[in-house]
Order: structure tokens, then C-alpha cells, then sequence
């Protein structure tokens, strides 16, 4: 018997946040070894799957946080703890890790992108990742789609936090504006040691990297988070294909000096 | 000079504005002729008359300005035309050196239908001779035309009976990869019989006009083509009276169900004409038996098979002239 | 070893040989084809020898034999998750050497890509024994400029000439049954030596033709239907939906079911974000896996040259037409 690597496991809800109207964070029970940055196939039978990055994790736990967009993920929302769905992978390479020791890190994120550095950013915080600085840029739409929100109080006491909104609202008293704004306004110490993550939708991607470029960041030190159509998470479906590159097998994560290789 | 415009006119030949000049009708029974019957209508149109060809309305050819003197001649010429006509028709017209034994039933058209188009639902020109092949030749006036596919491009609603192609399309859902193209494309372009549910499709039987573009569509052959059918609409026509388009009588109904519908119209007609006029419109008739004695009596003792619909009553509509509510 | 075996006697053979195997083969479906009175020339089981059809290229590839069009992942019930255990015989497809060779592109996707094996495909593929058919070659075909003209990859050779079939037979497993039926005879496979078309495919492809305006001609000229990509033999993108049976909503299944680079929705995500709306973007996709993304990840080209792709386009899309377009384009930016 060939093992069945569309097979999916499945696992119980401990908890659930609520980090928006429409972002729950879902703590599941498992044992599952998974990295920052990888991602999962979630599904409920009968309505469907879909890949979901891991946003944390520890002992005996993993964090998934979903935005409710369509069939799946609704689905997903309708459940409560002790309730259980399926999960399969962890699939994609994850964050480099090794190439961020002892490097000054710049985490921009745009809005669900934030989900995927989550555990990076708590690594961090614990002192298990070894980094010089860490510095995040994190934008959102409004301030009510703002995601982990006591993460981000919690963790500016630590290191510098800046956030922003495209559209502020009465009771907002902080930035408003695009994250390449706040890109636009940094005063980067060490160029060359600085490494750049960058995480969001495809065009927030774009004209951020583009901004870190102006300031002199090498595109060997920025990393992108690919988000593409895919229907099986191990290089069968050929939905995620880019050119020769497979972004559930060779990314998500990719190089940038890679990902502008990647033409569509 | 004496001339029996009656018997000239059975004979396929008109009373023209110019006086002693006439003008002889071709049947083109589907509309498909071979180049041999082209190059003699050529030469018959050189030699007897102003080398003009007309091309009619009904798919035949009108040669003009041939003396009324020659016809005898003409009728010799065309031998050939009557004998091809007996051959893709099957009639035995007995004589073929006199010239056309009758014209009332007009030449059967055909739209180019599958020998070419790639919407048609069957071989028009085909049907065309089989119908000819049945009803002609007969002085009865009727006009029928055949059509490859509902999108009727010989305007058959404008006949008295007008024969459109139908297909039972027939999915297999295993071989469906859900693109929607049969489902966008009915909906768009048809009657909208699809619809797309749990990555499968479903056909509205009642809603489906049998065009078969669905089976065109769809690109891994999940539609295929099953049975043959014909839809048959009646009684449509123009005129000074009360123009009209055709309506819908048989639906899903075979090929020899269409024959025999064809033949049985006759027997109607014959049953039914007024003969003390000079002549008498197929339509006008249907409108003074009324439609129930029509079908009654067009489809006595035809087998109509499972699938058929027939009409349950009609509507002819239309416009009457001297209503002038338009205007 | 090769044999003469008469048809009466090779119509016993394939009798004694569908005991034991599923076959496949070229058949006609009568009146099956998309035009009224047209057929359809397709892969399909075949219970006797006559069925097969010789002489003529199938319009679908043999492909769906193994990764069929729909198949079903799971079996959902309402607390279990079952895979499907259908046994069935082994396989044997009559296929031309292209559509052999056909199969090595497949198994590179399913069985090499990536860390894991397919094991849908695996189950199908592992049954396959494939006899080989000769080839004169047919309109649109280009296989000899890829070497997929000949292949090795093959149990048996069958060549039905006038009265006799010649045949090779390379599986030892074999050659017992084809004694029995025909006398010994030196048999070699007729393989096409040279196509109409001849072409190269450019060996070096640069970036600069993703940016190169020949693909707007194909923006306005393709309708996206994926006829293209369903007929040809490479093909292997699909997509996995879940079904919930309306008879009882408790149960389902999750299948996969071929999809298209071709056809609308292919890249789209929730949030409605997509790549390559244009279709000439997509053809340059497709045109570009076929004779270049492939190759870069596996060594060989995933086109076996079939001609498929051009047989079923309805816009009278030539592939080959492309990759002559291409190959000039780079040779034109070789010499500046
Ligand atoms: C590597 C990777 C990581 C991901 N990580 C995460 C994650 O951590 N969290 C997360 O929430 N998502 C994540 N996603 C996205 C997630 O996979 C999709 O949101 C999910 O597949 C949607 O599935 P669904 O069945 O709910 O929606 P579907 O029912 O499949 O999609 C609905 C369809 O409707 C349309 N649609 C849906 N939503 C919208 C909208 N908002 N606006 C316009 N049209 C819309 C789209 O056309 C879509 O095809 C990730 C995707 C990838 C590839
Ligand atoms: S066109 Fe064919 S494959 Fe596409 S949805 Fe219709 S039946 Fe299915
Ligand atoms: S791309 Fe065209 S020629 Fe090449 S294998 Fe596919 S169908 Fe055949
Ligand atoms: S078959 Fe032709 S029209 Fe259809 S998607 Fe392919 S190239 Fe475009
Ligand atoms: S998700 Fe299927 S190939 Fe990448």
C-alpha cells in the first residue's frame, strides 16, 4: 500500500479567537512539526479544502488563522472548540531561518499577510530566534480588520511596532496610509545587514519590496510569501505553477532576486 | 397566339409582364445542385432567353424572357434538370421531355445544413428530396422549407410547414470537467435549459430546443449526440392578408414521423380545399377547418414515438392589415 | 522475437488475452464526433480485435486511462474518510510510440514531482503493458523533432498487414501466447523517420519573450476553451472539489477532476485575485511548459509532439506555428 499523501488527519479545536469579524484564529490539537511560513491543507468533508498558512504554534498545538472568503473557510467559522476538522501537510519550504541568524530583520506585513510571520514575530519575542532587531511594519484596511491586536501591544513593548490603515475611522488616533509609506519613511541603520520579509497581497508585495529596493536593501535580502490558486499542496494540480517553480514545493517563501524571475 | 396560361403555369412557367415572353421556374429541391444542371440553366438562359438567371426566394432558378413560342423546345432542353430530379428525389415522373408536370407545391429549401454548416443537426438537403421525393409532383399550393437547427436560417417559420433539426444531447458526467461552456453558452445564446450544480450539469428537458450547442461547447465530449429529432412548424406565411410567423405543432418527433406528416398534409388539403376558388392557401384552409381537425387528420396513423409533444391548441397571431392599431 | 500470426488466429490471441487484461485501444464511436454524421475517434475499451481502428489518430489521448477526466479521492460517510478500492485487471493500451513516450511526461508529474507519488496514478499506472502500434505519421504530428517517434518502453508490437499480424513480443511473460498463434518471423517496428513538419525547438529560450508582442495575437485568437489542453497526452493540471450528495447530505466524496491553464478561473483565488486573464498569456503559459518549464525540471521535453493541440483547435491554433515563432524571435535576438 502506497501511503496516501492526499490523506488528510483529523484534528480537534482547543480554542477559538476572534481576531476580527472575519478572522478566527483556530488552535488545534496535534503533534504535527511544522515550520514558520509553512502551510496546511485544511478541509471539512463534503464542502472542501483549502491551504491555510500556520500562524503558530507550539507544544502539542498549532495556530491557523482564516479569513472567511467562501465555501470552505465558512464553514470553518461555523465550528466551535471540541469540534473537529481535517488537516494535511505541512507542506512549502517555511522562512530561512538560517539565513536571518544574527541579521537585523524588517517584517512588512498587509493584512492576512500578517498571519504567516506570526510565529516568527513570537519566536522572537521568546528569544528562540536569533536575530539582532526586529522591526514590523504591519498595515491593515481599517482598524477593524486589525489581526492579533494584544500580539501587537505585547510585542511593542518589545520592539518597535508600526502600524497604519488605509481608511482611519473616529476613534483612530494612529497612522493612515499604505505600509509603502511607512517603508518610504524608514531611516535603515546597517543596509547590508538588514534582511527584509515581506508578506501581503500581491500588489501591496510589489510596491513594498520596490520601496526596500529604493532604500538599498539587496534583492537577495528580501523575502516574498507567494499566494497562488492550489489544489493539492505537493506539485500534482499545477494550479501554483510559475514558469519551471511550484510555489507549494519550491515556496511559498521565495528569494526576491527569485521571485522577479517568476513572470506570469 | 393562342396560349392555356393555365397549363403554362402547371407547367412551371409564368405569365410575365411582356407579352409573349415568359419565364421558366427550376426546382432546386434542398437548394443543391450539381455544375452540370448550373452550366445547362446557363445555356438555356443564353440560348432562349436574355442570358439572365434569377435566383428565387425558394432556392430555384428563374430563367426570364424566354418566347412563349419556344417552350416546347425549352422543355425538351431541361430533360436533363427532370431527369436528376427523379434521381435525387426518387419520383417517377414518367415523361422527363415535357417540361415540368406541375408547380403549385413550391421547390422544398433547405438551409446548407451538415454537409457544411457545423450547427446542423442533420443532411438538409437530404430531407429536402425525401420531401420532394413525396409530395411533388401536386398542384396543391404549399410551401415547406427545412432547417438544419433551431437557429432556422431558411426561415422556416415563414412556411407552411417548416422542418427545424433537434438532437437529444446526452452527458456523461464523467467525462465533465465543469468548465460551464455548454451551461454560459445555453444561457447566453439558447433557451437557458442548463444549469450547473455539485460541479455537474443539468438539462431542463422542457426547456431544451435540441440545438445541440452544448455538444459543440463542450471541449472533453461529456455532450455527445444522441437520437436525431425534428421539430415541425406550421402555417406560417407573408402575404397582403395576415403575415405571420409559424407555430410550434411537433416537437421531438423522427424523421419519418416528418414523411409522413408531409404526405398526410395532402390528403387534408384534398379533403378540405374550397374548389370553387381558383386556388386556395394551405393556411387558409387550417384557419377555416381549425387546427384540431388539422392535427387530427395530418397525423392519423403516424407512430409518434415516445418523445413527441404535439400542440395542444394554437395561437396563430400574426397581423391582421386593416387592424391599424401600430399606427 | 517476431511472429506471423494470420487474423482469425491473432482475433484468438486477443480473445485468450482479454481473460486476463482490461484493453484499450483506438476505436471509432460512430456518430459520436461534435458535428452531426461525424465520428469519433477516441481511446476506449475494446472487447474484440476488429474494433480497433489502425489507420486513424485518436482525437483524446490515452492519458484518461490513467488519470481519468473525474475520479474520486474519497468516499465521505458521515464519520469516516474511505478511499476508493475498486480491483480491477491489468491494463493494456495499444498505443504509437508518441503516446507511449506520452506517459513519460505523466509519470514525471505524478510520480516524480515533488516528495510524494500519486498514488491514484500509481495504482492505474503500475497495471499498464503497452503494445505498440506502427506509424506512418499524420497531418499536424512533429514527434521525430523530438525523438518521441520510437520508443522502447513497450511488452508487445502489433502490425496488421492485408491478412497477418506482425508482431514482436519483448515481454518474456508473453511470448508463450503469441507461439501458440503464429510462426516466427523477423518483425521490427516501423516508427515514423521523418514527419511533414520539421522543425527545431529552441534549445535556449530568454525572458524577453514574455514580454515579446507575438502573444497578443493569441489574446485576440484563442476563446479559452481548452480544447487544447484536454486532448493533449501531457496534460495533468486538475482541481479538487467536494460533493455533497443530495440524495443524503451526509455523505460526499472529494474528487479531482481535470482542469485548464486555459480556461477562465484557473489561477483565480478568494478575493477574486488571478494571474494571466489574457488569453495569450495563457497560451504563453501553456506553450512554454510544453517546450520549456518542463524540460528545466525534468531534462526532456514534456511535448511529445502528437499534434493534438492543433487537431482540436477550433481557431486553427498551431502549436507548431508557435514554437516557429519563438525560435525565430531568439534567433533574431541572437544575432543583435
Ligand atoms: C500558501 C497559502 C496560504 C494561505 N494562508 C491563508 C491564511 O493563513 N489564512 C487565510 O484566511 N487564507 C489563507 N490563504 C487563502 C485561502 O487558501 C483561501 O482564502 C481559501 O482557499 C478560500 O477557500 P474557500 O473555500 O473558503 O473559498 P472558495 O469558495 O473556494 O472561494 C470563493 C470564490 O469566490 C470568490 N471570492 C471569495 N472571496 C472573495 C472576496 N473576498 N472577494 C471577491 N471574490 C471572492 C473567489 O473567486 C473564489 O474563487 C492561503 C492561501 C495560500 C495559497
Ligand atoms: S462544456 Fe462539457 S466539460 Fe464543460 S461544463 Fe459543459 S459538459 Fe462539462
Ligand atoms: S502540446 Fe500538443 S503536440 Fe505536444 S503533446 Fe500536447 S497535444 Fe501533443
Ligand atoms: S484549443 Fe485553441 S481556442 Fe481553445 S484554448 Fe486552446 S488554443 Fe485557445
Ligand atoms: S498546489 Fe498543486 S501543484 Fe502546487
Amino acid at each position: 500500500m502506497i501511503r496516501n499523501p492526499y490523506m488528510p488527519q483529523e484534528a480537534e479545536i482547543l480554542k477559538i479567537f476572534q481576531e476580527t469579524d472575519i478572522n478566527y484564529t483556530f488552535r488545534l490539537k496535534t503533534d504535527l512539526k511544522v515550520k514558520s511560513g509553512q502551510f496546511l491543507e485544511v478541509s471539512i468533508p463534503r464542502i472542501g479544502e483549502a491551504p491555510i498558512s500556520v500562524s503558530d504554534f507550539g507544544d502539542g498545538y498549532l495556530d491557523l488563522t482564516i479569513r472567511k472568503v467562501g465555501r470552505v473557510t465558512q464553514a470553518l467559522h461555523n465550528l466551535q472548540p471540541g469540534d473537529k476538522f481535517f488537516i494535511r501537510g505541512p507542506y512549502g519550504n517555511g522562512f530561512p531561518i538560517d539565513k536571518l541568524k544574527d541579521r537585523r530583520l524588517i517584517v512588512a506585513a498587509g493584512g492576512t499577510g500578517l498571519a504567516p510571520v506570526k510565529s516568527l514575530i513570537n519566536q522572537y519575542y521568546n528569544d528562540s530566534l536569533e536575530i539582532k532587531s526586529l522591526q514590523l511594519l504591519a498595515g491593515f484596511k481599517s482598524p477593524g480588520d486589525i489581526l492579533f491586536s494584544s500580539e501587537l501591544e505585547k510585542w511593542s513593548k518589545k520592539f518597535p511596532v508600526e502600524i497604519t490603515v488605509d481608511r482611519g475611522s473616529e476613534n483612530w488616533k494612529g497612522r493612515v496610509g499604505l505600509v509603502t509609506k511607512l517603508v518610504a519613511d524608514l531611516d535603515i541603520s546597517e543596509v547590508e545587514n538588514t534582511m527584509v520579509i515581506v508578506v501581503g497581497p500581491p500588489l501591496m508585495m510589489k510596491f513594498t519590496t520596490q520601496e526596500f529596493v529604493k532604500k538599498k536593501i539587496s534583492i537577495g535580502n528580501i523575502y516574498l510569501s507567494f499566494e497562488r490558486k492550489m489544489s493539492c499542496g505537493i506539485g500534482k494540480c499545477g494550479h501554483c505553477k510559475i514558469d519551471d517553480t511550484y510555489v507549494c514545493l519550491e515556496g511559498p517563501v521565495f528569494e526576491y532576486s527569485k521571485a522577479i524571475q517568476l513572470l506570469d | 397566339m393562342s396560349v392555356d396560361t393555365k397549363k403554362l403555369v402547371k407547367n412551371a412557367y409564368r405569365v410575365t409582364k411582356e407579352r409573349y415572353l415568359t419565364a421558366l421556374r427550376v426546382r432546386v429541391p434542398g437548394g443543391h445542385l450539381d455544375t452540370k444542371q448550373m452550366t445547362l440553366i446557363s445555356r438555356i438562359a443564353d440560348r432562349y432567353g436574355r442570358g439572365e438567371v434569377h435566383i428565387t426566394t425558394r432556392q430555384g432558378f428563374e430563367i426570364p424572357g424566354i418566347p412563349m413560342s419556344r417552350m416546347e423546345e425549352v422543355n425538351r432542353e431541361i430533360t436533363p434538370l427532370l431527369d436528376a430530379l427523379q434521381k435525387t428525389t426518387g419520383i417517377d415522373l414518367k415523361v422527363t421531355f415535357e417540361g415540368y408536370p406541375a408547380a403549385g407545391t413550391r421547390n422544398v429549401s433547405a438551409c446548407i445544413g451538415n454537409r457544411v454548416c457545423p450547427f446542423a443537426n442533420y443532411d438538409t438537403t437530404r430531407l429536402a428530396q425525401d420531401i420532394e421525393g413525396i409530395i411533388y409532383p401536386n398542384d396543391f399550393h404549399v410551401k415547406i422549407a427545412v432547417s438544419g437547427c433551431p437557429n432556422d436560417c431558411i426561415k422556416a417559420h415563414m412556411q407552411d410547414v417548416g422542418i427545424l433539426g433537434q438532437v437529444e444531447p446526452l452527458y456523461d458526467s464523467k467525462r465533465c470537467i465543469g468548465c460551464k461552456a455548454c451551461v454560459d453558452n445555453c444561457r447566453k445564446r439558447v433557451t437557458g435549459a442548463l444549469k450547473f450544480h455539485n460541479f455537474t450539469v443539468q438539462r431542463d428537458h422542457e426547456k431544451c430546443t435540441g440545438c445541440g450547442e452544448c455538444i459543440l461547447k463542450c471541449p472533453t465530449a461529456a455532450w455527445t449526440r444522441g437520437e436525431k429529432y425534428y421539430s415541425v412548424v406550421i402555417m406560417g406565411r407573408t402575404g397582403k392578408k395576415n403575415p405571420r410567423l409559424a407555430a410550434p405543432f411537433l416537437r421531438w418527433v423522427a424523421r419519418d414521423v416528418v414523411l409522413k406528416i408531409c404526405e398526410n398534409l395532402y390528403s387534408y388539403i384534398d379533403k378540405h380545399i374550397d374548389r370553387s376558388l381558383p386556388k386556395e392557401h394551405v393556411g387558409n384552409i387550417v384557419d377555416r377547418t381549425g387546427y384540431p381537425v388539422f392535427r387530427d387528420e395530418v397525423l392519423q396513423n403516424v407512430d409518434l414515438g415516445e418523445r413527441a409533444m404535439v400542440a395542444k391548441h394554437i395561437n396563430f397571431g400574426g397581423y391582421e392589415y386593416h387592424s391599424n392599431a401600430s399606427f | 522475437m517476431g511472429y506471423k500470426i494470420y487474423r482469425e488466429k491473432f482475433a484468438d490471441l486477443f480473445h485468450e488475452l482479454r481473460a486476463s487484461y482490461e484493453i484499450y485501444a483506438p476505436v471509432t464511436k460512430k456518430d459520436k464526433g461534435m458535428y452531426s454524421d461525424t465520428d469519433l475517434i477516441t481511446y476506449d475499451k475494446v472487447e474484440s480485435f476488429t474494433e480497433i481502428v489502425f489507420d486513424k489518430k485518436t482525437f483524446f489521448s490515452p492519458k484518461e486511462i490513467v488519470f481519468p477526466i473525474r475520479q474520486t479521492l474519497f468516499y465521505f460517510t458521515e464519520d469516516s474518510v474511505l478511499e476508493p478500492t475498486k480491483l480491477e485487471k491489468d491494463i493494456v493500451i495499444f498505443a504509437r510510440a508518441c503516446d507511449i513516450n506520452s506517459f513519460r511526461s505523466l509519470d514525471a508529474i505524478f510520480l516524480q514531482n515533488g516528495p510524494y507519488e500519486d498514488p491514484y496514478y500509481k495504482k492505474l499506472r503500475q497495471r499498464v503493458k503497452f503494445i505498440l502500434l506502427p506509424c506512418d505519421g499524420f497531418e499536424n504530428c512533429y514527434c521525430a523533432c523530438l525523438g518521441t517517434n520510437i520508443t522502447d518502453n513497450y511488452s508487445a508490437y502489433v502490425d496488421v498487414r492485408d491478412d497477418a499480424v506482425y508482431c514482436k513480443v519483448k515481454d518474456a511473460y508473453w511470448k508463450g501466447l503469441w507461439s501458440k498463434y503464429g510462426e516466427e518471423s523477423e518483425v521490427e517496428p516501423r516508427y515514423v523517420s521523418k514527419n511533414e513538419n520539421t522543425f527545431e525547438i529552441p534549445q535556449k529560450i530568454n525572458n524577453s519573450i514574455f514580454e515579446h508582442q507575438m502573444w497578443s495575437e493569441y489574446t485576440n485568437r484563442c476563446t479559452g476553451c481548452g480544447r487544447c489542453t484536454v486532448v493533449c497526452p501531457t496534460c495533468t493540471c486538475f482541481t479538487v472539489h467536494d460533493i455533497r450528495y443530495d440524495d443524503n447530505s451526509k455523505y460526499g466524496e472529494r474528487r479531482r477532476v481535470w482542469a485548464s491553464c486555459q480556461i477562465d478561473g484557473f489561477t483565480e483565488m478568494a478575493g477574486g485575485h488571478g494571474y494571466r486573464h489574457k488569453q495569450g498569456e495563457r497560451t504563453r503559459f501553456r506553450v512554454l511548459h510544453k517546450i520549456s518549464d518542463f524540460k528545466k525540471r525534468f531534462g526532456f521535453q514534456m511535448c511529445v509532439g502528437c499534434g493534438r493541440c492543433e487537431d482540436a483547435c477550433q481557431e486553427y491554433i498551431s502549436l507548431k506555428n508557435c514554437i516557429h515563432k519563438i525560435s525565430e524571435i531568439m534567433a533574431e535576438e541572437e544575432k543583435v
